[in-house]
């Protein structure tokens, strides 16, 4: 089922239809000029791809959009304080609201900050909140909070750019929300709680599969894209390495690499793209880190069952926005549900992300379901099951026809002195019709999002 | 406020500016050869990459064209230009967007014509050189120049001054070229040294390599 915003759309295509249509082929050539890269390994080789893209607009209107604001800002107030609490006091175990076992049990979780709080108390600093929208409920549904080291941000800013130069009279003639400002909210999040010293973008390297958005943001929010032989920690203070041999003090690093790469002196003592010493230097109060070491355990598919029960704990407040129909097979009487239910619902291994470890009941055979029954029961707190929630496609123009895709939203949260929900966001489709299945590391494409009124 | 560079990217953007050099200046020497060539001296070509230290062979003007430009050797220009599409990439955030989309462009040139059955031709060249210039251009428009500009510029002439030596040039443009690069290399560290030798040339290119050792802590 296709998504329409009525009048919103009829001035899109108004417009569209006037255009030349040898203008999509300008559009991709703009877009390849500039390298807008999503990279792969398969069979264990580098293969360098432009990222797929569509020129059709997901459209959502300013009102809905607003709604969405209110309740993603709710939910990383939430997510923020729930970490900060985990890690310091743990309130929210003790009073029961969250079974111990259960964030002990979830990989991200890191005793070892037990007690840690970092610069400014913000552990949740750049957020990806994964939504589709129920076809059934015309609502946006969340499906997953991605608090670790959420990438794409980019490529709304690249398709958007070239968008305004290829195609200017939508600009002119709609009323579509800006959304440079991103780079001013991910500068001020940093500056924020940078501790004194430079701003830095620290990347695994040229060959990671976001290299390119590496590169981009770092430049556009004026900080310098490092490697971690190009930063030092003496005295458990950070220095950034320059040419000339001096050493400059470092105050906020965002780093673009997961916890266990972050430096071999703590974690994974075989990582070649960590930075020794720097966890030490953290732990010190001598650098931010954004976003928090330790917040794997909030991004836990298994964790995104409490977050409504976090909002109500720490707020004091019902959501805004609801979460798919989820359920825990750690709980018995959830477990009980799933395998009544396996054949309809889609179950997802907790420890996986970009779209692997996913399971249709639908496409799965009855030996299937059997096996993947015995697979929960012997480890109920791996996995969790959700309703299938049938979202809309979005049409895109391929091969110059107009075709339905499914597709999600990823909106974009930056946390400082304030919280801002970017005025845009990833717009993923999958590559096939019907696949469900978005994600770039799966093979989809993206477009641009236009937060527009009338 | 200062501009801070890593060597990394300090390193990459100096090799942008010589790769880039190394591709514009063989294409106006390729170009000039196969006018020489047309004309009659059917060696001028093989000379000329002979003191590349590489035996080209072809049969004609246009097949020279085709192999000094992407033959299997190392001024093989696609590879250059591959090169100078990484250093791109690492540096990106120092470099102007237009620069580098159109060394993107650029890339994407050469890349195509290595693997098209069609033979290179001066509309290709042409082409290229067009694109060079466009870059050199966006590179001299601002009014400031930072340190990232300076290590491009100093690419640049090193790389000028490296082709020359090996083609045994006149020697009348040289010392104009290496009081470019001392100059140059004084806007990124003031106390930059160089010494300059009038009759020996190798000194001149090991002096260059002391420089630039100078200029970027490893």
């Amino acid at each position: 089922m296709i998504e329409e915003s009525g009048k919103l759309h009829e001035k899109f295509w108004e417009i569209f239809s006037r255009q030349d249509r040898q203008k999509v082929e300008e559009f991709q050539q703009y877009m390849d000029k500039f390298a807008v890269n999503f990279n792969l390994y398969k069979d264990g080789n580098f293969i360098e791809r432009s990222l797929p893209f569509d020129v059709v607009p997901r459209i959502i209107g300013r009102e809905e959009f607003s709604k969405m604001q209110r309740g993603l800002e709710q939910r990383i107030t939430a997510l923020n304080l729930f970490l900060e609490d985990l890690y310091t006091e743990a309130k929210i175990v003790k009073d029961g609201i969250i079974p111990e076992p259960f964030i002990h049990q979830a990989k991200g979780y890191l005793k070892e900050f037990v007690g840690f709080s970092p610069s400014q108390k913000i552990r949740t600093h750049i957020n990806g909140i994964d939504l589709v929208k129920d076809t059934k409920s015309d609502e946006w549904v969340i499906l997953e909070d991605n608090l670790r080291v959420p990438s794409g941000a980019s490529y709304p800013l690249s398709i958007r750019d070239t968008y305004r130069k290829i195609y200017p009279e939508f600009f002119e003639a709609l009323k579509i929300e800006p959304i440079k400002q991103y780079s001013s909210y991910l500068r001020d999040a940093m500056n924020h709680v940078n501790t004194g010293g430079i701003n830095v973008v620290l990347t695994p390297g040229r060959y990671n599969s976001a290299y390119y958005e590496h590169s981009y943001l770092a430049g556009q929010i004026g900080a310098e894209l490092v490697r971690a032989a190009e930063l030092v920690v003496e005295n458990k203070v950070l220095y950034f390495k320059n040419y000339d041999g001096r050493r400059i003090r470092v105050g906020a690093v965002y780093r673009r690499l997961d916890d266990d790469f972050l430096d071999p002196d703590f974690f994974n003592a075989e990582s070649l793209i960590g930075v020794p010493g720097i966890i030490e230097a953290y732990l010190a109060g001598n650098v931010a880190i954004l976003n928090a070491v330790g917040n794997g355990v909030a991004d836990d598919k298994g964790i995104y069952y409490f977050v409504p029960q976090m909002i109500k704990y720490y707020l004091g407040e019902e959501p805004i926005m609801h979460n798919a129909p989820t359920y825990l097979p750690y709980f018995e009487k959830d477990r009980k549900y799933v395998f009544d239910n396996i054949d309809k619902l889609v179950v997802k291994d907790v420890a996986e992300a970009g779209g692997y470890g996913v399971m249709f009941g639908h496409a799965m055979s009855k030996i299937q379901l059997e096996d993947l029954k015995t697979i929960i029961a012997a480890n109920p707190r791996r996995f969790i099951a959700q309703e299938l929630v049938e979202f809309y496609d979005e049409e895109c123009l391929i091969n110059g026809e107009l075709s339905p895709r499914k597709a999600d939203f990823r909106a974009y949260v930056v946390m400082g002195e304030k919280v801002n929900v970017w005025e845009c966001g990833l717009t993923r489709y999958a590559m096939e019709a019907g696949n469900y299945l978005v994600n770039s590391s799966q093979g989809g494409g993206f477009k641009d999002t236009w937060v527009m009124e009338l | 406020m200062e501009q801070l560079l890593t060597t990394n990217v300090a390193t990459n953007l100096y090799w942008f500016g010589r790769h880039l050099e190394r591709v514009e200046m063989t294409l106006i020497d390729v170009m000039a050869l196969f006018d020489i060539i047309i004309d009659g001296d059917k060696n001028a070509g093989q000379d000329y990459y002979a003191r590349l230290e590489i035996d080209l062979a072809y049969d004609s003007a246009s097949d020279f064209l085709d192999n000094a430009i992407f033959g299997s050797h190392p001024s093989n220009l696609a590879e250059l230009m591959s090169n100078a599409r990484e250093n791109a990439i690492i540096c990106r955030a120092h470099i102007e967007t237009d620069a580098f989309g159109e060394t993107i462009k650029l890339y994407e040139l050469f890349d195509h014509a290595s693997r098209s059955a069609n033979r290179v031709d001066y509309e290709f060249i042409d082409s290229a050189l067009s694109l060079i210039n466009e870059i050199w251009g966006i590179k001299t428009r601002g009014l400031v120049r930072r340190k990232s500009d300076h290590f491009i510029r100093l690419g640049k002439l090193v790389e000028k001054v490296d082709l020359h030596v090996r083609h045994g040039k006149d020697g009348e443009e040289l010392p104009e070229y290496l009081n470019n690069i001392l100059q140059t290399a004084r806007k990124i560290a003031p106390n930059a040294k160089l010494s300059i030798y009038e009759t020996d040339e190798e000194a001149n290119l090991d002096a260059i390599n002391e420089l630039i050792h100078h200029l970027v802590v490893e």
